[in-house]
């Protein structure tokens, strides 16, 4: 399964992450734009820091036994067979926020006037995520488990 | 192979998917009393608010029994298990054979024993069914009558409010939502539901329903009546155990298993809200039942039925609910019974912001929060990892708390954390 990594050596925290995804998930997917829009767009991923000078950028990790998954009780989150990604449904979420009692890396947003949540949904209209484009130490990085390893040596 | 599954809601459904996912072939039948299964039990009173149309109820789709090669019995009650026949018995006076049975029979409502219970117009609200019932008959209601401040009662009390009903929500105890939340939570969750319309009488109980054929009222003991078209009981569930009468199958409050959640019958499994386990904060044995605990107990289940050794950890409780606008999440122990416990606070009163965890020298064993409840997932999952929090209890209830200050938690953590997405995060640390 693909889905995003991120190397905790070289994060910085820096948050392009953050504006990156909000942008990408905006009205108007423009910077500019997006500044004035009601209600702002959500970013799906936080830069968050570990201790001093230790960063993550965390977010849905796509959780092989998704608690997410488990716990929703409308069906609207679902793991996808094809790909075991975690998606989520925007027709059968009804804001109940069990996904957001049971995930255990906070990826999980409140959309609150719409009565819906948000989480990395991987930037379907995109090649590569939003984020993974924008990171300026590529601390964040698209693959496999497999291949983030290889890309850090490890 | 034929295995058989008693119940087709939360743990029924997913013990299928999870036998399915090991076992492509072999057959699977499921007995449900209810004929039209695989909604969402969570979602009936979305759907008696209106807030949802009967379109989003559907948990799985019609396809679900066709796609997973299930032989449905629907609309059908198993009533007896003949342990040594491996046969379950059903009301129609068939049987039916097994060689790996789950008992998945949920729970049922608790009536209360009072006089003019079994009068017209006094519900609870379990099933599908109950809410078409209610529907049927809102037209002629002006008041409602909802009897306990728990979770049901809340949700009923909420949805026929937004049906336009005048709701008035009687409560035994000093507090609605006593099994939930702590006092404090509490009356931040009353004083939303009261200014939104809804009357709460604390301390008080319904002592007779009155009315001849149909509900007229209710009389309570404090002398007081109260005049009512519609009651709806609301006072929790006791799990369905009868099946396993004379079966030889061990209970206790529940049907008890062992962490296969095989019950003491070899073959014989038990998940979802009939099943007793260890809950993992309280470190006894305990009925959650709720949905998330149902779902996973029934892929647990369903997956040692098809012969994989998956352990069941336990359960823990946790309740997410909503009233007009103000969310109040909790998880695991909210109102410690002894002085063994640290209870860590803290308020925001302009914000309705209130958290609070629970701890037992130095290892979360629970948390509430009212308001602002993103990232209370990381702090149920250090319950679960019985984490010692001493080094972040200064920061955990802080708004910045998230992921990353649990990390050199995880990295430290030698039993806990052991899904392979902890451990890919700190990889690179």
């Amino acid at each position: 399964m693909k889905k995003i990594y991120c190397n905790i050596k070289k994060c910085l925290g820096c948050g392009s992450c953050e504006i990156a995804c909000a942008v990408e998930h905006s009205k108007s997917k423009e910077l500019n734009n997006t500044i004035s829009e009601s209600p702002l767009p959500i970013k799906r991923r936080k830069a968050e820091f570990v201790e001093e000078g230790v960063a993550i950028s965390a977010g849905c990790q796509h959780c092989d036994n998704a608690a997410c998954v488990t716990a929703c009780m409308s069906g609207a989150m679902y793991k996808e067979l094809k790909t075991g990604l975690t998606r989520h449904d925007r027709d059968k979420c009804v804001g109940c926020w069990m996904c957001i009692m049971s995930c255990p890396f906070g990826a999980i947003t409140r959309e609150k006037q719409e009565k819906q949540v948000v989480k990395c949904d991987l930037c379907p209209d995109r090649d590569k995520p939003a984020c993974v484009e924008a990171c300026p130490t590529r601390a964040l990085s698209l693959g496999t488990f497999k291949e983030f390893k290889k890309l850090c040596n490890m | 192979m034929q295995y058989v599954i008693i119940g087709s809601s939360a743990a029924g459904i997913n013990a299928v998917e999870a036998i399915r996912a090991k076992d492509k072939d072999s057959k699977i039948v499921v007995i449900s009393d209810e004929k039209k299964p695989l909604y969402s039990r969570c979602l009936i009173s979305y759907l008696l608010a209106g807030t949802i149309d009967e379109k989003k109820i559907w948990y799985r789709k019609d396809s679900f029994f066709k796609n997973n090669k299930v032989n449905a019995f629907l609309g059908i009650k198993a009533v007896e298990i003949n342990a040594k026949k491996k046969e379950v018995l059903l009301d129609n006076k068939e049987k039916v054979v097994f060689d790996k049975l789950l008992v998945a029979t949920g729970a049922s409502p608790k009536l209360e024993n009072i006089p003019g219970i079994d009068k017209a117009g006094v519900f609870p609200l379990r099933t599908i069914g109950h809410t078409a019932e209610i529907q049927s008959m809102l037209e002629k209601v002006k008041a409602v009558a909802v009897l306990g401040g728990g979770l049901i009662g809340l949700r009923a009390a909420y949805a026929l409010k937004a049906r336009g009903k005048d709701v008035s929500v009687f409560v035994k105890s000093g507090s609605i939502l006593s099994q939930i939340v702590d006092k404090d939570a509490a009356s931040l969750m009353q004083k939303r539901i009261e200014e939104k319309g809804i009357k709460i009488f604390t301390g008080v109980a319904a002592k007779e329903i009155t009315g001849d054929r149909s509900a007229k009222g209710i009389a309570l003991d404090n002398g007081l009546k109260h005049g009512c078209e519609l009651v709806i009981i609301g006072k929790g569930v006791s799990p369905n155990i009868e099946i396993a009468g004379g079966s030889g199958i061990k209970t206790n409050w529940g049907i008890l298993t062992n962490d296969s959640l095989e019950t003491n019958v070899e073959g014989i499994f038990a998940a979802g809200d009939v099943s007793e386990t260890n809950d993992i904060a309280l470190g006894e044995s305990s009925i959650n039942a709720i949905w998330p605990a149902a779902c996973e107990q029934g892929r647990i289940a369903g997956l040692n039925m098809a012969g994989e050794r998956e352990i069941y950890e336990g359960s823990l409780a946790m309740n997410s609910i909503e009233f007009f606008g103000l969310p109040v999440i909790s998880v695991g122990i909210t109102k410690p019974k002894s002085d063994a416990y640290e209870e860590i606070v803290r308020k925001d009163a302009a914000r309705n912001i209130y958290k609070k965890v629970v701890l037992k020298d130095g290892v979360v064993a629970g948390v509430t929060f009212v308001n602002s409840i993103e990232n209370i997932g990381i702090i149920g999952s250090l319950i679960k990892n019985k984490t010692n929090i001493e080094g972040i209890k200064n920061i955990i209830l802080e708004d910045y708390f998230d992921y990353g200050k649990i990390i050199p938690l995880i990295k430290k953590s030698k039993k806990g954390f052991r899904e392979p997405e902890f451990k890919e995060t700190i990889l690179t640390l």
